[in-house]
């Protein structure tokens, strides 16, 4: 799952956006459309210049095998290309996976357990030597390193002999599951069907690794570029991170990257407010920069209300992300379905958006899947809350749980000011929930010690604040993880907190999981949402709205609803 | 004087040992599991075990602890997968993250802080006396009574605040000066400076208040003391008093807390940092809490330990050189 990036890390940063508008604050950031979804400034887009990157958070990870990021991540994807990619355009139809080293989005046997790919023509490394088959295969195995942890899990879940491969460093043995008969043919056996491995191999594991230039952890100093741009300087663990052209990469094999700038300058650690600070205002090599990981906060937001140069220069998108709160339900009172109906019924969500920054950087959820077509999102409201809660219907379902005299429960949530699991969202929820005579004990956690908890079946709390994000745009990643059955992990980290284990929905799971018509499986996708919405396992909150200044001079700007933000690799400044 | 330093060498080094110590404490008490951060978001058990095993976290805490003060004192090796890693004495090991050598990561922010510490002590001490000796000249009057003011206003505005006005001010308004990156000394000193400029100022406007206070009263303290009415008497000018007699005596408690405040400087630059997007070491600690990444907490907290360490033994050696009332035994 990729984590959100943080709207506001610092409660300086919060204090500091307040004293930046003077006040303005207060009004919110609802009814701001400052959008730009394909702006920029006029021109037709030309190579040449320096991108400026702004960012908070450091390129901590610089190796393809330990990379987590949906569709190949957006600075890590200028330098890795990947069997597959996302697709580099607007909204709904960025969400589709097109190829990227293979001619195709590979042909999957008969039942889809074997999928094979083959490599364009033509594809060449940074120095000009030949990717082949076997280098994506040593890619793959390499990621199974426990000295490179940190990847997505589903290489190792869906291949064949996944689960027990410890990778290439102990004793030098390959992966049986995946061949490569020749040099531009790739063939992978899995475990069972899996319509969805195109999706999967835009991940980043899937970048080819020549095996005589990999140096273990210390590759990511200098990782062998197979894309545009190749790494020139790498300092202060990810802070400071300069790219250049790779002149052996060439557009006749690449559609869906442009590579317009010479140069990418990516500057990391920064204030969030500096750094929206420094985009809005533009000056020198400010005039070229973006953030791929800053969101304007709602005081920032209520500053471009005003100023309607500076609102044609944010950016709006969509990532496939819900905010929820899930249920323990082997802990009473949540065991009872309709103590758990009636939280549902009793959540105020207008409280709790705007507790996540507002209408611009939140909308209201009612479905676990997030509102987008690629997804197979259907609607659904199960337990109408309207927008500001429904206390009645909420104290009936408890009276005929038994509690007629009302309830109190705890509520656990961050103490990290995320906007995500914070205590604010945790507050609107305690105030809606007092309304339906539901008394609610916030149990504030610090974030460390909240992920253990929240992800421990052995230690896992009643009722959390939680969230998920999209590992590609599709119902797959999303509802697998969270409500199949086999995917308790009991030991580590769990992501089903409701410990769900039905056989109809494992048996479902794999039905849509065969299919290899992605449209077909997202309807089925939105139609297992909405049966699963019926057990009020989860209450769904919200799903968050990136809203993203870039500089004056920065051209084409694109953003799809895969990464919900602006995509470097189609961003000109000249 | 040696026997003096010796000893208080020695005692540091006992100090900055229980630190490693507490250090070590602190992270087996606090939540949170390093191999599972360290192992990614959706790893299985047995994935978070062989991650356990790479960073050694198996072992009993103290057998972790002595390898890490072998390390300081020998070296150690790490396997990178592909091949074995030296890592020279004094070794602080490997990130739990990214196996980085801390020494590397260390290394590389050292020259960061330390220019924002220098340059922000001398701007305070130019601020600071050249603010107290004016406020002391002039006791009793308007300038006194407004420069009081603007340093208490300086000393009551966190860092972050001042900070970001003079951002909106000198970068985003008046566009005189460019938002802050850091360039080494090195590679191109007018850079370096011009950019650390604003970080410089905002940490001299806040630290400069006190050594105004102080200069103030120490200048006021020696000009009232018998002697300078003796000098007076006897002809000698004002200026002469002032900077001969007056300043000299304000000097002794100046040095010392210069070199205190320039040690504590290496740990509080967490804020100035992060707010200018100085890669310095106050970043790389907050960034190291964050992903409970043990072997670079206790290396930054070591070396801004010895910052802090060095500084008090400095202080009290300046003092003593200063006023020669002071003797160190």
């Amino acid at each position: 799952m990729r984590q959100l990036p943080l709207i506001s890390r610092r409660v300086a940063a919060a204090a500091v956006g307040v004293v930046l508008v003077a006040g303005a604050a207060a009004c919110g950031p609802e009814g701001n459309s400052g959008d730009a979804k394909s702006g920029g400034a006029g021109g037709k887009p030309q190579k040449g210049g320096t991108l400026t990157v702004l960012n908070s958070q450091p390129q901590e990870d610089f190796d393809p095998a330990r990379l987590y990021t949906s569709g190949g991540g957006n600075v890590p994807s200028l330098v890795f290309r990947t069997l597959t990619t996302r697709n580099r355009e607007n909204g709904e139809a960025g969400a589709k996976v097109v190829p990227d080293l293979a001619t195709d989005l590979g042909k999957p046997s008969k039942n889809a357990t074997v999928w094979t790919y083959t490599l364009k023509e033509g594809l060449t490394y940074e120095d000009g030597t030949k990717i082949t088959s076997a280098d994506i295969k040593y890619g793959i195995e390499r990621s199974f390193a426990a000295e490179l942890s940190g990847g997505a899990p589903y290489l190792r879940d869906w291949l064949v002999g996944g689960e027990d491969y410890e990778g290439p460093y102990k004793g030098g043995k390959g992966l049986d599951s995946i061949e490569t008969p020749d040099d531009r043919t790739i063939v992978f056996h899995l475990k069972k069907p899996e319509g969805e491995f195109p999706y999967l191999a835009t991940q980043t594991q899937f970048a080819p690794v020549p095996k005589a230039k990999d140096k273990g952890t210390k590759y990511e100093e200098h990782p062998v570029s197979s894309g545009p741009y190749k790494v020139v300087q790498n300092t202060g663990d990810g802070e400071r991170l300069v790219l250049e052209r790779n002149p052996h990469w060439s557009e006749k094999t690449d559609k869906e990257r442009h590579a317009y700038p010479d140069r990418i300058d990516v500057k990391s650690g920064l204030d969030s407010a500096v750094i929206n600070q420094r985009l809005s205002t533009g000056s020198g090599a400010d005039a070229a920069a973006v953030t791929t990981d800053t969101n304007l906060g709602p005081a920032e937001l209520a500053q471009v209300g005003s100023d309607k140069e500076l609102a044609g220069r944010v950016g709006t998108g969509h990532f496939g992300y819900t905010n929820y709160l899930a249920f323990n339900p082997k802990v009473k009172p949540f065991d009872n379905p309709k103590v758990r109906q009636a939280i549902a019924y009793a959540v105020n969500r207008t409280s709790v958006v705007n507790a996540a920054g507002g209408s611009s950087l939140a909308e209201p959820a009612t479905t676990y899947l997030p509102n987008q077509k690629s997804f197979g999102h259907t609607p659904y409201d199960h337990f109408p809350a309207g927008r500001t809660g429904n206390p009645e219907k909420a104290k009936e379902l408890l009276k005929q749980a038994g509690y007629d005299d009302g309830l109190t429960i705890t509520l656990t949530h961050s103490t990290a000011k995320d906007f995500e699991t914070s205590p604010e969202i945790a507050s609107a929820i305690q105030d809606g929930l007092k309304k339906a005579g539901i008394t609610v004990r916030l149990q504030g956690l610090e974030d460390n010690d909240y992920k253990e908890k929240v992800h421990s079946v052995k230690d896992e709390p009643g009722l959390f604040l939680a969230h998920w994000g999209a590992d590609w745009p599709s119902g797959g990643p999303f509802l697998a993880p969270i409500f199949d059955g086999r995917q308790i992990v009991k030991d580590g980290y769990n992501f089903n907190s409701a410990q769900l284990d039905e056989k109809s929905v494992n048996d479902e799971i794999d039905a849509i999981n065969k299919l290899t018509d992605l449209d077909a499986a997202a309807k089925r996708w939105g139609a297992l949402d909405k049966k699963i919405g019926e057990q009020a396992l989860t209450v769904p909150l919200f799903h968050p709205v990136y809203k993203r200044v870039f500089g004056k001079d920065v051209k084409n700007v694109v953003i799809s609803d895969w990464t919900g933000v602006l995509d470097i690799s189609q961003v000109a400044v000249k | 004087m040696t026997g003096y330093i010796l000893r208080r060498v020695g005692g540091a080094f006992l100090v900055l040992l229980v630190l490693t110590v507490v250090v070590y404490a602190f992270f087996y008490l606090a939540p949170g599991d390093p191999a599972r951060l360290a192992c990614g978001q959706r790893c299985n058990p047995q994935q978070i075990a062989q991650v356990r095993e790479q960073l050694a976290l198996d072992d009993p805490v103290h057998v972790q602890y002595w390898h890490f003060l072998q390390g300081l004192v020998a070296g150690h090796d790490y396997s990178t997968g592909t091949g074995v890693l030296h890592c020279d004495a004094p070794c602080f090991g490997l990130s739990y993250r990214n196996d980085q050598q801390v020494t590397e990561l260390i290394t590389q922010r050292v020259p960061v802080t330390a220019s924002l510490a220098f340059g922000a002590m001398a701007l305070w001490l130019l601020l600071g006396v050249g603010t107290g000796l004016l406020a002391a000249l002039r006791r009793g009057g308007v300038t006194e009574r407004v420069l009081t003011a603007v340093t208490l206003a300086g000393t009551a505005t966190p860092v972050f605040i001042i900070g970001l006005l003079l951002l909106m001010v000198f970068c985003a308004q008046l566009q005189w000066l460019p938002f802050p990156t850091y360039v080494p000394l090195a590679e191109d000193p007018e850079q370096w400076a011009w950019n650390m400029l604003l970080p410089w100022t905002a940490l001299a406007l806040i630290e400069s208040a006190k050594y105004a206070r102080m200069t103030r009263s120490s200048v006021l303290e020696t000009l009232a003391e018998d002697h300078i009415r003796t000098f007076r008497a006897y002809g000698v000018g004002e200026r002469a008093l002032v900077g001969r007699h007056a300043l000299r005596g304000a000097l002794p408690p100046v040095i010392a807390l210069t070199a205190i405040d320039l040690g504590t400087m290496f740990g509080n630059a967490v804020l100035t940092e992060t707010l200018f997007g100085l890669p310095g070491l106050g970043q790389l600690l907050v960034q190291s809490v964050r992903v409970i990444d043990l072997p670079v907490i206790v290396g930054v907290v070591l070396v801004t330990g010895a910052a802090v360490v060095l500084a008090n033994i400095v202080a009290d050696i300046l003092y003593a050189v200063t006023d020669r009332r002071v003797a160190l035994t």
